[in-house]
């Protein structure tokens, strides 16, 4: 729906000012008069065929300066090392998968590419061995196809020493990272696609406040070390797979003070840390209304899980699979972590309470054997199981973790505020019109079917 | 009018009502006498079509099961006592019959005004009398004005004063030329309304006769009411009849009809065969009409 | 009174003694129901409850949290789907069960019968009277829990909220239906009401219990445990209101993902128009029953 408005309000704009269509012969005539370093101006217009820019160059998109790959082959692609892109609109890469065309492909080191436009490519920009580079501040929306067919936003592949800033990626696959060291991947957001940023034994990497919403997943991380989760936020994650986060065989991951929101799965860990000696901190996130807070496989061990907010999940944790999460820490230097579900008590006042945090739920270990019996969540039927487990104890189960030091009072989170959606108002409109209605019907079904009284009745 | 035609309805193994046919005309009043559980009030239900028989019957040449509505649209019915939601307002309730039976809101209130209901519509059903509630139900069955009016024992729950004013009005309805059909077990009713009257016994007709071949004495007689152990109804019935008087059982006592001057005949008789009388009602000075003293 | 006299014939112009047409016969009995729903003790007490509870877990479900706006309606919704398949179905099945039982045992039933209406007429009256106060009455309480989720969540799932409110609308209807069928048979309330707690019970917990404990004993497929729980109706509501907050059933583990998958977009659909069969065919089975019943 928004897409088609996007689509709607583009044709509007280009029918109001029909750009004159150029060759792509002119840009290239344009860098061939420029010196190496030198600034190339592109005055607006639309140009058309594939570039391909072979010396360090500045490129300079004027407002309107379009590159139209007539839907064949990587629109713009850079061979030389130091290229820079910036305020183009790059449109109309080829589909064909196996070639993987892209908007704009970099295949060389110190590169910038920056406040462009892309649109309309199977591929967004796509760096492979292009270390040292910069991308910040575009806009990338792929070719508007089914998801299993479309292409990734933003991929950097054998590229690393890597800054990826505020860039916005919606509807495509993935914002990719192969093989990639030492990047800085801060502020972006990625919406409607695949996985939001997604790492594949890439390392020694810092994600911060990238905001990630409505994906399959946020952030999937890969066989990759070292990586430090920082202030993120994913929000409403929600098919199959659904998780906020999603840790595969990582070592010494740090994930601190992000905030994972309304997903399927808040936190997703499958073996991490998975070598011996490595660990896994995750510490003072806020991990709220999941329909399972934490996901983890029961193999996963050496986690330190401190000073989190569990708030309002469906369930706070769960083994994905038989066996129970002990093998991880639940509390660190005697701060655990808050869970809103906690039952017990703080008679001293420290903040701490004073009995072990140890969720136990019947129909979740009859899950845990029989995954069919996941269609009766939220059912009465559901309660009724842990309400006889809770009455009968010999029903009950092993708690499926243990937090010694649980808190009494969330801790304080920051988190920036939630975005606003302009929606509030029909909400409360929604509010008022079904009073009205009930109202109205009460009014006019409700009155009594009089009679005019007979002249001279009586009182 | 009415036309029954070989009812029967069996409730379980229970015939309740077996093959009775009958026929009256515009302006004819049936009465259904019997004692309780004789089928009145069952053949009443078929008539109007409330509950499904076998055989056929029809108001106005319209058959009460295929067309049941229109037929029922001919017909007003008052109960033996009107039961409608307590709490209702009677303006509210008339309001409600009056749209059930497409007559404007002015129609219901000169009918209440009718049956001298009128400035009472604020109050709740459960706050009326017995004799007003049967006048309400009276104004409700008449809100149409229907040509066939069917009453099922109108004044058993009433006084003696209400169920003057009832029967009184329904003389009055007869005169104006409707058609009634009442189920009855009081003598003084029956006499004072019914042209003809159909004795019922176990679901069969027993008699079809007038009230005076009911009560067949040419003196002024009165109906007393004989109160027995249970047991010996049925037993002192037949001394009774032995010694040449019309008795009628009706699940409440004995009617017996006697000349004025020998009221106390029956209790002799029954005593002579050791029937013991518990109780003993003298019924309102009747006469039959169009018996001369 | 004596001097009652037989109506004069003033009215003959209104052609007295048709009866009401058959949706104008419908139409009055459907106000009077409705009219005595709202007054009556047991609509004051559901709408009541049913309120409280709703806006309870509304807000309990938001509460604590500075960043509420994210969850929006989602977390709520959870809450509100036990709190909806515990309640709603009980209030529509007694009111159901309640309705023609109590004509009968009032004596009221006879008198209705009695004027020139169809059993079709009461029956559809009564039943649109009492929809029409179920429907009011889920209006209160999730008008007011909207007015919460507006003041503390903004709008989040506006639309995943309306069609929470149309599916309960269902549900509330296909339950009424079932108590009508209940109460059609039934000569006193006493056991109609038994028999719809009995069919309550038997919908929120026992079927759900049976099915868990049936395909764990027998190793059900999951086609085959979709389709059974698919009959009934409250866990078509539940798949109803998660299929269409999530786009998928994926949350309800392989049993989702099958439907998921093999029905797709049809989904939706199918799972509505389980809810519609609820509703219409308990009531056509009433109406048959009432219809063809041989006495009151």
């Amino acid at each position: 729906m928004r897409r088609g408005a996007v689509a709607i309000l583009f044709v509007l704009l280009g029918a109001a000012a029909p750009l004159a269509a150029h060759p792509m012969s002119d840009i290239e005539a344009l860098i061939d008069a420029a010196e190496p370093g030198g600034v190339v101006l592109i005055p607006p217009g639309v140009y058309e065929g594939n570039l391909v820019i072979d010396k360090p160059v500045v490129l300079d998109g004027q407002e309107g300066a379009i590159f139209d790959g007539m839907e064949s082959g990587t629109v713009v692609e850079v061979l030389a090392e130091g290229v820079t892109i910036r305020g183009c609109t790059i449109r109309g890469s080829g589909e064909n998968v196996t070639a993987e065309p892209a908007g704009i492909r970099v295949l060389a080191g110190h590169a910038v590419i920056e406040s462009n436009t892309i649109k309309d490519s199977l591929f967004g920009i796509d760096l492979r061995q292009a270390s040292d580079s910069v991308i910040r501040g575009n806009r990338i929306a792929c070719k508007n196809f089914e998801p299993a067919r479309r292409g990734d936003g933003l991929r950097l592949w054998w590229s690393h020493n890597c800054t990826v800033e505020d860039n916005t990626v919606l509807s495509s696959r993935d914002m990719v990272f192969w093989y990639s060291e030492n990047l800085h991947i801060t502020r972006n957001t990625v919406k409607d696609s695949r996985y939001g940023l997604h790492f594949m034994y890439s390392h020694d990497t810092v994600l911060e406040g990238n905001e990630l919403t409505g994906n399959s997943v946020g952030i999937y991380l890969m066989y990759s070390n070292r990586i430090t989760l920082i202030n993120n936020r994913m929000l409403s994650h929600r098919g199959a797979s659904g998780y906020g986060i999603g840790l595969k065989d990582c070592d010494d991951i740090v994930v601190r003070g992000n905030a994972l929101l309304a997903n399927r799965v808040g936190m997703y860990i499958d073996n991490s840390p998975s070598s011996i000696g490595a660990t896994g901190t995750v510490e003072q996130n806020m991990i709220a209304f999941n329909e399972v807070g934490l996901l983890a496989t029961p193999n996963t061990h050496e986690n330190v899980f401190t000073r989190n907010a569990f708030m309002e999940n469906e369930e706070p944790a769960e083994s994905n699979g038989r066996g129970r999460l002990t093998r991880n820490s639940f509390s660190r230097d005697g701060f655990g972590n808050y869970w809103s579900d906690y039952t017990g008590f703080d008679l001293d006042g420290d903040g701490i309470g004073d009995v072990a945090y140890e969720p136990r739920s019947l129909f979740h270990e009859m899950l845990a054997v029989e995954p069919n019996l996941r269609l009766f969540v939220h059912s009465p039927a559901q309660q009724a199981i842990e309400f006889t487990a809770r009455a009968l104890p010999e029903l009950q189960p092993k708690s499926v973790l243990v937090d010694p030091a649980p808190l009494a009072r969330p801790p304080e989170i920051k988190l920036a505020s939630p975005p606003a959606d302009g929606a509030a108002p029909v909400m409360a409109s929604l509010a008022a019109g079904l009073l009205l209605a009930s109202g109205g019907l009460t009014v006019v079904f409700g009155r009594s079917p009089g009679i005019p009284v007979a002249p001279g009745g009586r009182e | 009018m009415i036309k029954a035609e070989h009812i029967t309805k069996r409730f379980g193994p229970v015939e309740a009502v077996s093959d009775i046919s009958f026929e009256l005309g515009n302006g004819c009043s049936l009465a259904l006498w019997g004692s309780n559980g004789a089928g009145k009030t069952t053949l009443i239900r078929c008539l109007l079509g409330v509950i499904r028989f076998r055989g056929r019957a029809s108001i106005g040449g319209i058959d009460v099961q295929r067309r049941g509505r229109q037929a029922r649209a001919l017909t007003g019915y008052v109960p033996q006592e009107l039961a409608f939601h307590d709490d209702t307002r009677l303006g509210s309730a008339m309001g409600f019959f009056a749209g059930l039976r497409r007559v404007p809101g002015r129609r219901a209130a000169e009918s209440l005004a009718a049956v001298g209901l009128s400035g009472h519509e604020r109050k709740r059903v459960r706050d009326l009398s017995g004799g007003m509630k049967q006048r309400l139900a009276l104004a409700i069955a008449l809100l149409s004005d229907p040509p066939l009016i069917v009453l099922d024992e109108p004044t058993s729950n009433l006084d003696a004063a209400g169920r003057g004013e009832v029967i009184e009005t329904l003389r009055h309805l007869k005169a104006s030329g409707k058609t009634l059909v009442f189920a009855s077990h009081r003598p003084d009713e029956v006499i004072s309304l019914a042209d003809r009257v159909l004795v019922l016994e176990h679901g069969r007709v027993e008699r079809d006769t007038t009230p005076r071949g009911l009560w067949p004495t040419e003196k002024p007689v009165q109906v007393i009411r004989l109160f027995l152990s249970m047991a010996k109804e049925s037993e002192a019935a037949g001394v009774l009849r032995e010694a040449g008087h019309a008795v009628h059982l009706n699940g409440n006592g004995l009617c017996v009809a006697v000349p004025r001057d020998r009221k106390a005949e029956p209790i002799n008789t029954l005593a002579k065969h050791r029937i013991e009388v518990l109780n003993i009602e003298v019924l309102d000075d009747m006469e039959i009409p169009g018996v001369e003293s | 009174m004596s001097t009652m006299a037989a109506p004069a014939g003033n009215n003959a112009a209104s052609s007295p003694l048709r009866a009401a047409t058959t949706v104008g016969g419908i139409a009055m009995f459907a106000r009077r129901e409705f009219r005595d729903a709202i007054a009556s003790r047991w609509f004051l007490l559901y709408t009541l409850a049913f309120t409280v509870l709703a806006v309870g877990v509304s807000f309990l479900s938001l509460s604590g949290v500075g960043s509420s706006g994210f969850a929006g309606f989602g977390r709520t919704a959870a809450g509100l789907l036990n709190l909806i398949m515990l309640i709603v179905p009980l209030m529509a099945l007694t009111a159901g069960a309640g309705s023609i039982a109590g004509e009968r045992e009032r004596g009221t039933l006879l008198y209705l019968l009695a004027q020139p209406v169809s059993r079709t007429q009461v029956l559809l009256g009564k039943y649109a009277g009492l929809a029409l106060a179920l429907v009011c009455s889920l209006c209160i309480g999730f008008g007011v829990s909207a007015g919460l989720l507006a003041w503390r969540a903004g709008g989040v799932g506006v639309g995943a909220y309306i069609l929470l409110i149309g599916f309960t609308a269902m549900l509330a209807l296909g339950m009424l239906s079932v108590g009508f069928v209940i109460s059609v048979v039934s000569r006193r309330t006493s056991v109609s009401t038994g028999v719809a707690l009995f069919v309550w019970l038997a919908l929120v917990f026992v079927s759900d219990l049976g099915l868990m404990a049936s395909s764990i004993i027998f190793k059900l497929r999951v086609q085959e445990i979709f389709g059974v729980a698919i009959l009934n109706p409250l866990q078509s509501f539940k798949m109803g209101v998660i299929v269409n907050m999530n786009a998928s059933l994926d949350v309800l583990g392989p049993v989702g993902d099958y439907a998921s998958h093999t029905f797709g977009a049809v989904l939706p659909w199918l799972l509505a128009s389980t809810m519609v069969a609820w509703i219409v065919i308990p009531l056509a089975a009433a109406m048959v029953l009432f219809v063809r019943r041989q006495s009151v």
